[in-house]
């Protein structure tokens, strides 16, 4: 055998498998799609965005827990992500080499990595320990702190990629550092770092654990941040279950909404990365 | 014109890169080297532990193209980045010595560096439109020194875009982006940035490295027009391209000055053999 | 300073074989022409009609070796852009490649003159005067050609001031000659042939110093032309004070 034709049955040995690699990832991530719309396009009708949750074996909605889930949301990636930017844009931009910027850098990756119940026990010890009740606030602050090593780390990536030259052009022309990373690191890293706090968004829209030590669940309507909040996640955990049927669709709808909300996240993230001139 | 001939064997045997007119033959211009703008006192220049520029001394002629020419590594770039202090961007550089501007020491840290890159503009290797729109590029430099009404911006654009010849290709779209223009006319929107800032020298790293020849020979003819208004120093891989745009070359190597002359000494009659070997493509 | 080797040291082997090989054709055209030169004298001086004839289609060769070496100086130009020392050797070829192909073109005419003189004239006794002179302006173009192959800017200068003493023959010669057509006005026509091969010898004398200038200027990169033999010798660095 030569030599070539070795290599070309090697060759198509190493394609195959990992085509039947990527088959096999794909088949269970399309199983689970396949469910999730069978399940919970059934369960999806206007009562869920109307009706708050109802009590055991009674059919209703979802609408205090998509609103509790939204404002937590939104307001974890309103805490976390100013913090995260300019975490990010420290490390980055003025803490490149320094010793701090590795040790920030070493521990945003620890707390990228950390289970996320371990964040909601945290906030329970600090917060809700200490406010005496399950809270709104608490379960953002547990949600921002999630999306904050998300954002600190894709901050960074992204000021990275901005080439050393554009801001040593900036300096040259005589422009501080501060106004160097305003005026030119952001605008040219603007897309990955809004890309950045979208995926964050992704990610904490999904969380349960950290949200069940810390805004609990409600089963009533409250926009209240200082009591305990109704949300999709906790509400799919504990409706899935339930031995009720009507709970049991519910869950699958709230499943199936937050998964069309990701999706719809990373769509408009890929959008808004895609490089100029492919439009 | 005999009179000089003297220090010809002299200046064989000695480093000294002083400056004395020489040149010999019919056509000897007597002219006195032009006042220097820029005057360089034993400069060393450090990364870190590396001893990168040793002890250079040199006098740049004002109103004269000035190119550095010399192997990777030589130290050209690093010279030329002392001149607007723009190593400071990188905490382990440091530059020891003097460079005089007009008789003030730039280097001391009693010059505010920013105030020093408005005098002294530099435009880089590879073409560095900033993320905006042609004009925002151009206003961008001039806002951090001078506030500027509507009108007047938009006459300090169209001059400096005319003055980097420019202005014909880009008036029509001066609102697009600049990352959208071809490479050299990146690059001379670069110059046209620089030059905005209305700058007294202008430092130019290899400015056409990343052209396309027909590109490099606007950027080229522009060095030559430039040179009635600014001081301009180059750092050129092109040994034609010094020999064709600039007045003065100095020649480095290995951190140290080797030789610098007027261009048509230097490249017809090079008094160092390094130069000799450098300049003819030997391996010396 | 600059050695011989020197032109084997460029990065590129194809411009060292480019360069070496216009320099071993300058010399092969050099020895050429001082070979045409020869003859010519010898022709002039035996009456032998054949070699005067050969002297004279041998012209021919050296205006072809000028021609393609013109050409491929112009080809080192426009493709290598040579600076420094490479300029110069390119630029002093293309001068001294002139002057050989006019000293060429004066070995021809001294050969034509061979042919005119009559056995009665070769027979005047200042001929064995126009033969020495001869003899000498031999020695200068052999030494000019010499200090190019050698790359000696010294021997250069040296060689060049011998041009001197063959302007002093000349004038001599010349004073004599004029004195003979004075004095015998009929032989004025056929004596013209002697001042003609005279001229040409003085001719082939400046020359040859032209070539001594372009080796100066080659090796030191000093434009020596027009310049007294003292300057010379002080740029070609043969003089003791100049090696401070």
């Amino acid at each position: 055998m030569t030599i070539y034709t070795r290599r070309r049955i090697i060759n198509i040995f190493n394609l195959s498998m990992s085509f039947l690699t990527m088959a096999f990832g794909l088949f269970w991530l399309g199983w689970i799609l396949v469910t999730l719309f069978q399940q919970g396009l059934g369960a999806l009708d206007w009562t869920v965005f109307t009706q708050n949750t109802p009590p055991p074996g009674e059919s209703g909605g979802l609408l205090n827990a998509i609103v509790g889930s939204l404002i937590m949301t939104a307001l974890g990636v309103l805490i976390g992500a100013p913090l995260g930017v300019l975490a990010g844009t420290y490390l980055a931009e003025y803490g490149r080499h320094s010793r701090l910027a590795s040790a920030v850098r070493f521990i945003n990756d620890i707390l990228l990595s950390a289970p996320s119940i371990i964040v909601g026990l945290f906030i329970f010890t600090v917060v809700v320990m200490a406010m005496g009740s399950f809270s709104g606030f608490a379960g953002s602050l547990a949600l921002a702190v999630i999306a904050l090593p998300v954002i600190v780390r894709t901050t960074e990536n992204m000021l990275a990629l901005v080439p050393g030259r554009l801001r040593e052009a900036a300096a040259a022309l005589g422009a501080p550092t501060w106004l160097v990373i305003v005026r030119i690191s952001y605008r040219a890293a603007r897309a990955g770092i809004v890309t950045g706090i979208l995926l964050a968004v992704a990610r904490i829209s999904g969380e349960t654990a950290p949200l069940l030590f810390t805004a609990l669940n409600n089963q009533f309507f409250s926009a209240d941040l200082g009591r305990p909040m109704a949300n999709l996640p906790v509400t799919i955990f504990q409706f899935a279950l339930s031995p009720y049927r009507d709970w049991q669709d519910l869950a699958w709808a709230g499943s199936l909404l937050i998964t069309l909300a990701v999706l719809a996240i990373s769509i408009v993230a890929r959008v808004l990365v895609r490089p100029k001139g492919s439009k | 014109m005999m009179a000089e001939i003297n220090t010809s064997t002299q200046e064989r045997a000695t480093p000294s890169v002083s400056l004395a007119g020489l040149r010999s033959g019919e056509a000897t211009q007597n002219e006195a080297r032009p006042e220097a703008k820029l005057e360089i006192r034993d400069l060393n220049f450090y990364y870190g532990g590396f001893h990168a520029l040793k002890g250079i001394d040199m006098q740049i002629p004002a109103g004269k193209v000035t190119a550095f020419i010399g192997p990777s590594g030589c130290g050209k770039s690093t010279l030329l980045r002392a001149f607007n202090r723009i190593y400071e961007l990188y905490p382990n550089q440091r530059a020891e010595g003097e460079i005089l501007m007009d008789g003030r020491n730039i280097l001391s840290p009693k010059v505010d560096k920013n105030l020093l890159r408005a005098k002294v503009g530099m435009v880089f290797q590879t073409p560095t439109p900033f993320p905006m729109s042609i004009y925002d590029n151009i206003a961008f430099g001039v806002r951090l020194y001078e506030k500027l009404s509507r009108r007047q911006m938009d006459e300090r654009v169209e001059w400096s875009l005319r003055k980097a010849a420019l202005w014909d290709e880009v008036k029509s779209k001066l609102r697009q982006s600049g990352t959208g223009l071809s490479g050299g006319q990146q690059q001379r929107l670069c110059i046209a940035r620089a030059i905005a800032v209305k700058p007294e020298v202008l430092l130019l790293d290899e400015p056409t490295s990343a052209l396309d020849p027909i590109s490099t020979g606007f950027i080229e003819e522009l060095v030559h027009e430039l040179k009635q208004d600014y001081t301009i120093v180059m750092v050129t891989h092109n040994m034609q391209q010094a020999a064709r745009v600039s007045d003065y070359t100095a020649f480095m190597y290995l951190g140290q000055l080797v030789e610098f002359n007027d261009t048509d000494t230097v490249f017809t009659n090079p008094a160092k053999k390094q130069t000799e070997d450098y300049i003819t493509g030997r391996y010396g | 300073m600059i050695d011989k080797k020197g032109f084997s040291q460029h990065i590129s082997r194809q411009f060292n074989e480019e360069l070496n090989q216009i320099l071993n054709r300058v010399m092969s055209m050099g020895g050429l022409v001082e070979r045409q030169l020869g003859d010519a004298l010898k022709a002039l001086a035996e009456g032998d009609k054949e070699l005067a004839e050969r002297v004279i289609r041998g012209d021919d060769e050296v205006n072809a070796i000028e021609v393609s070496l013109d050409d491929e100086c112009t080809h080192i130009l426009a493709r290598r852009q040579p600076a420094a020392s490479d300029l110069r050797l390119v630029l002093s070829v293309t001068k001294a490649i002139i002057d050989l192909e006019r000293i060429g073109d004066e070995a021809e005419r001294i050969g034509r003159m061979g042919l005119n003189l009559t056995e009665e004239q070769r027979q005047l006794g200042i001929m064995s005067d126009v033969v020495a002179m001869g003899q000498r302006v031999k020695h200068i173009l052999h030494g000019a050609l010499d200090a190019f192959t050698r790359m000696d800017a010294a021997q250069a200068a040296r060689v060049a001031e011998e041009d001197v003493e063959i302007d002093k023959q000349y004038d001599q010669i010349m004073q004599r000659l004029i004195a003979a057509m004075e004095e015998n006005r009929a032989a004025v026509r056929q004596t013209l042939n002697i001042v003609w091969a005279v001229r040409s010898l003085e001719r082939i004398g400046d020359r040859s110093h032209n070539i001594c200038e372009q080796v100066i200027y080659f090796v030191k990169g000093k434009d020596v032309r027009h310049t007294s033999f003292a300057e010379m010798a002080e740029e070609a660095g043969i003089n003791p004070a100049g090696d401070a």
